[in-house]
């Protein structure tokens, strides 16, 4: 198009000059002459490209290169101004690439969003559905277009030399369809093969396949050994099925007995539906209440005050993941905010010293609007760099966050720079742009070009000095929010670490043995069994003791079950539900407990006497308050000779201190102990026949090797799995709190940083702007002293008016995050005093800098600048 | 020189649409054919033919081709659209009844006044 245009333009002079020529000119005076008459080329260009209405590219082109040209010119602003750009953008792109992958993405199954998830609501508590109740819902609901239940089981693999445990479940046949997902190889369970006695088949894991099956097809129709058990594999599913996010490597059908479909006592499935078309959740929740009433009346024992609650799929997996992750997004956007805020100061610092460019661009014929286009662009280009940079930094930090992040948050592995986190990444860096671009812009475009170069080296301009103090106000104001917020989880944590667990974890090893499979199937074999492994490993050297326990302490699920003191009537309404934990004579001595009432179990205590128990604090406390609980009774666990009102008693003999069994950071629930020898037999499988090893060494060496060898030589084909030490299990449990706090500090700490350089940077500047004032004040007699005070009060000034902002603004923030926090109130007066004196302590510093520079001033030289 | 006369404000554009409406033109020929039907009275600043072609081109009322000159060189040619046809004739009529206005007004009479 240029160059069309000089060809027109150059056709016609020569022309001209040719007729000229004809006329009887010289030829050379002719050039010249028609040069002459043509008048200036370059404007008649300009006013061309003006008619022609420049493409609205070209001149964006045009644009961006002059903003490139003018950030080359001033590197060191284009350097502070990128990476800082780029801390906001790679922050906010990396936490972005993890909730996109942890709560953003849809589950992968056919149509989320009519999946729902239902769990039984008995007093404030969310139990699995009974084999019962899903049978009966199963049958009478109208709602649902296909429902499911599945319960998860842990899977001794024979694939390889050493036994391998896997995490699995029980599904009943219809668990595929409602999903909705077909397997990649084979096919899935037929409702025959979900009947007990049916010979066991299985399908597996993509990952499964590939790691352990060598991704052989021909495994499909092939028999392994899983849980000593001969299985078929009949299919294989597709990577990424894991619809309950419980990293199932393999799915048995459930195949219910005919017992266990009238079984209402015992909750513990998951249970989805996938809603008919043109019913809502809510009419599916009405009908699942209508039911719940129509059992509570047929089961009255079981169902009394029991009900349905049913929720969509996706909030029941990733609820929980939604407060910790939003609050993080939050931070590093409120991050971003202070990086433009930061930037955007800068730019109108560089605009006082570049209003006689602008100014000069503006005499010349730039309209205001082409002005602030080019300003614009310049930041577009600060805006891009800062992005490309970052994402570089995001990608980096994706990989520490899925490397370190809390291993417990479901999908977070797939958390990875994709497109949408690119366009994501784009969208923040052009969004900021014109955050930090628009103010300086809009200001410089329309300043009045008489008052700029009127202006010379006086300060004139107050409002924008105004509007700068104003974005330092509000710099320091979102630094003291995310403070606060840092602060209150790290005396959360502080406070965690020093609760007391309840028992020596120095020296604790444990690890978990299910002893799957037909030959452990009688409860006294596996009991027996347990018992030669203690023996076994209490004789490893260098191990003091050993003991079995059903759940050690921070190992997590459990079972509980309802307990009936003895007296009061049978009413479901009396009952006090505690975890039930079967431990080994040992147990008690092996991990410490502390004994506070009564005695310890015996190696006596088996079936034959009398059945006892030993109870928790605050069990006893829930039971019988203000009472000596030693020879009290309660029924639980089982029913006499008589049927299911017929109580078995148990009898307190021992009150043990509480154990912080869900965490440090979890409060404790009442909790009661059964020797293994007294065990009854249904709980046998109600925990699912493993037990966690738990031994006490002399020293801190972990004999891991030893354990190992010895389980495999008293159990061949069980592995001991999940064997750690007890002090890796407490920070194992900690990782998660431990994960938002150090985030969050480092996310605080940066906005600490960059809002004491927005001080800095303001003061500075008004320092240098007022030279002039300054050394009139020396020269009249101020005292070195009077004008640092009066900077350091401006400086001051300011962080205090944002510190009071941020303090109300974090108030209100801190709320929302009381759930994450333990042993502090969202207010904790101490961490707020504490984050506004670093603040202002922080904000004292960045601005006696440029006070001390103001004293430096020498009057002569000042009042000669002019 | 002094027989030549400045060109009115907003008449440049309808000369150069009438121009082309004889036939195909270049920026130099439009320059030329305006002189001569003016019998030379009429200067036209270079400078500002050109800015006015583009303008027309963009407003949809001529438009252009490369061709070849008399003079056996690439040249650019303009020509008149149906729309800049329908502006032409508009413009001219706008302009005759104005010139008839003006001209019945410095032609009164002081009597008639």
């Amino acid at each position: 198009m240029e160059s069309e245009m000089d060809a027109e333009l150059h056709f016609h002079i020569e022309t001209l000059a040719q007729d000229l020529v004809r006329q009887g000119v010289s030829s050379e005076e002719a050039f010249r002459r028609a040069r002459l008459e043509f008048g200036a080329l370059e404007q008649a260009k300009a006013e061309c490209r003006e008619a022609r209405g420049v493409n609205f590219l070209d001149e964006l082109l045009q644009d961006l290169r002059y903003g490139w040209r003018v950030l080359r010119k001033a590197p060191a602003f284009a350097l502070v101004a990128v990476l800082t750009l780029a801390l906001g953008i790679g922050a906010n792109t990396a936490i972005f690439s993890v909730v996109n992958a942890v709560l953003l993405r849809p589950l992968a199954v056919s149509d989320p969003v009519r999946l729902v998830y239902l769990q039984e609501e008995w007093r404030d508590m969310f139990p699995g559905f009974a084999v019962g109740n899903f049978a009966e819902v199963k049958k009478q609901n109208a709602s649902f277009a296909d429902l499911c239940a599945s319960h998860n089981g842990g899977f001794n693999l024979e694939t390889q030399d050493v036994p391998e445990r896997v995490d699995g479940e029980y599904v009943t046949s219809s668990y595929f369809s409602t999903f909705g997902l077909r397997p990649i190889a084979g096919r899935v369970f037929t409702p025959d093969e979900d009947q007990p006695g049916h010979p066991r088949v299985a399908l597996v894991s993509e990952r499964l396949w590939r790691t352990r099956l060598r991704a052989d097809l021909s495994i499909v129709g092939r028999q392994i050994r899983i849980n000593g058990v001969p299985t078929t594999i009949v299919g294989v599913m597709p990577k990424s099925f894991d619809p309950l996010l419980s990293n199932t490597a393999l799915w048995i059908p459930a195949a219910f007995t005919p017992a266990e479909i009238v079984d209402f006592d015992n909750h513990y499935l998951n249970v989805v539906g996938r809603l008919r078309p043109g019913i809502s959740l809510t009419q599916a929740q009405s009908e699942l209440r209508v039911i719940a009433e129509r059992l509570a009346v047929e089961h009255p024992i079981d169902n009394k005050d029991r009900g349905f609650q049913a929720r969509s799929l996706t909030t029941a997996l990733l609820g929980d993941q939604r407060l910790s992750l939003r609050m993080i997004l939050a931070a590093v956007g409120f991050l971003l905010l202070i990086v433009c805020a930061n930037i955007a100061n800068l730019q109108l610092a560089r605009a006082r010293t570049r209003q006689k460019e602008i100014a000069l661009r503006a005499a010349l014929g730039a309209s205001p609007n082409r002005i602030v286009r080019q300003l614009l662009a310049e930041n577009v280009v600060l805006g891009l760099a800062g992005g490309v940079v970052g994402v570089l930094f995001a990608y980096w930090a994706v990989d520490w966050i899925v490397a370190h992040g809390p291993a417990e948050m479901p999908r977070l592995d797939q958390s990875r720079l994709d497109a949408s986190t690119l366009v994501f990444a784009s969208a923040i860096a052009l969004l900021s742009s014109f955050l930090f671009g628009l103010a300086p812009a809009v200001r410089s475009g329309s300043a009045k070009l008489s008052e700029v170069f009127k202006s010379a080296s006086v300060a004139v301009a107050g409002s924008r000095d105004r509007f700068r103090s104003f974005l330092v106000v509000a710099e320091v104001a979102l630094a003291l929010v995310l403070m606060a917020c840092a602060g209150l989880l790290i005396r959360s944590a502080l406070f965690v670490s020093h609760v007391d667990p309840g028992f020596d974890t120095s020296n604790v090893i444990v690890g978990r043995v299910g002893l799957a499979g037909p030959d452990y199937r009688d409860p006294a074999v596996g009991r027996q069994t347990f018992e030669r492994m203690i023996a076994a490993a209490a004789a490893l050297p260098g191990v003091e003791s050993a003991a079995v326990v059903s759940r050690a302490p921070l190992a997590g699920l459990g079972n509980s079950n309802g307990l009936l003191a003895e007296g009061a009537a049978f009413d479901p309404s009396n009952l006090v539900d505690a975890r039930l934990q079967i431990v080994s004579p040992s147990y008690l001595s092996t991990a410490r407990l502390q004994l506070k009432l009564g005695r310890d179990f015996t190696p006596q205590d088996t079936r034959e006497r009398v059945l006892v128990t030993i109870i928790n604090e605050t069990l006893a406390r829930a039971m019988w308050p203000g009472e000596n609980p030693i020879g009290k009774r309660f029924a639980c666990c089982e029913s006499g000779p008589k049927g299911r009102l017929d109580p078995v008693w148990h009898e307190v003999v021992g009150v043990v201190g509480d154990v912080r069994a869900w965490g440090l950071d979890h409060d404790v629930k009442p909790e009661f102990y059964i020797p293994i020898a007294q065990m009854p037999p249904s709980a046998w499988d109600w925990i699912g026949r493993t037990m966690d090893l738990e031994v006490r060494t002399r020293a801190s060496a972990a004999p891991v090797r030893e354990l190992q060898s010895m389980v495999a030589s008293i159990a061949p084909a069980v592995p001991i799995y999940h064997l750690s030490t007890m002090q890796q299990k407490i920070s194992g449990t900690l990782e998660r709190s431990h994960f938002d706090t150090y985030l969050l500090a480092l996310f605080a700490g940066s906005a600490l940083l960059l809002s004491s350089l927005g001080v800095y940077g303001v003061l500075s500047y008004m320092v240098a702007q007022r030279t002039r004032d300054i050394g009139i004040r020396i020269a009249l007699g101020a005292s070195r002293a009077q004008i640092i005070k009066d900077v350091l009060a401006f400086g001051m000034s300011l962080a205090g008016i944002g510190l009071v902002l941020g303090v109300s603004g974090a108030l209100a923030a801190t709320r929302l995050l009381a759930s994450l926090l333990y042993g502090v109130r969202p207010a904790d007066i101490i961490t707020f005093l504490s984050v506004s004196l670093i603040l202002l302590a922080v904000a004292l510093i960045a601005s006696y800098l440029p006070a001390r520079r103001a004293t430096r001033v020498d009057p002569i030289v000042a009042l000669r600048y002019e | 020189m002094d027989k030549q006369m400045e060109l009115l404000q907003g008449t440049l554009d309808m000369l150069i649409l009438k121009a082309v409406s004889l036939g195909p033109l270049h920026g130099y020929g439009v320059l030329l054919r305006i002189q001569q039907i003016s019998k030379d009275r009429l200067e036209i600043q270079q400078g500002s033919l050109y800015p006015a072609l583009y303008r027309l081109e963009h407003q949809g009322w001529i438009t252009s081709e490369w061709g070849e000159s008399e003079n056996k060189r690439k040249a650019k040619y303009y020509r008149l659209t149906a729309a800049g046809k329908r502006k032409l004739q508009t413009e001219a009529e706008k302009w005759n009844r104005m010139a008839d206005v003006i001209a019945g007004i410095l032609g009164a009479n002081p009597e008639e006044a």
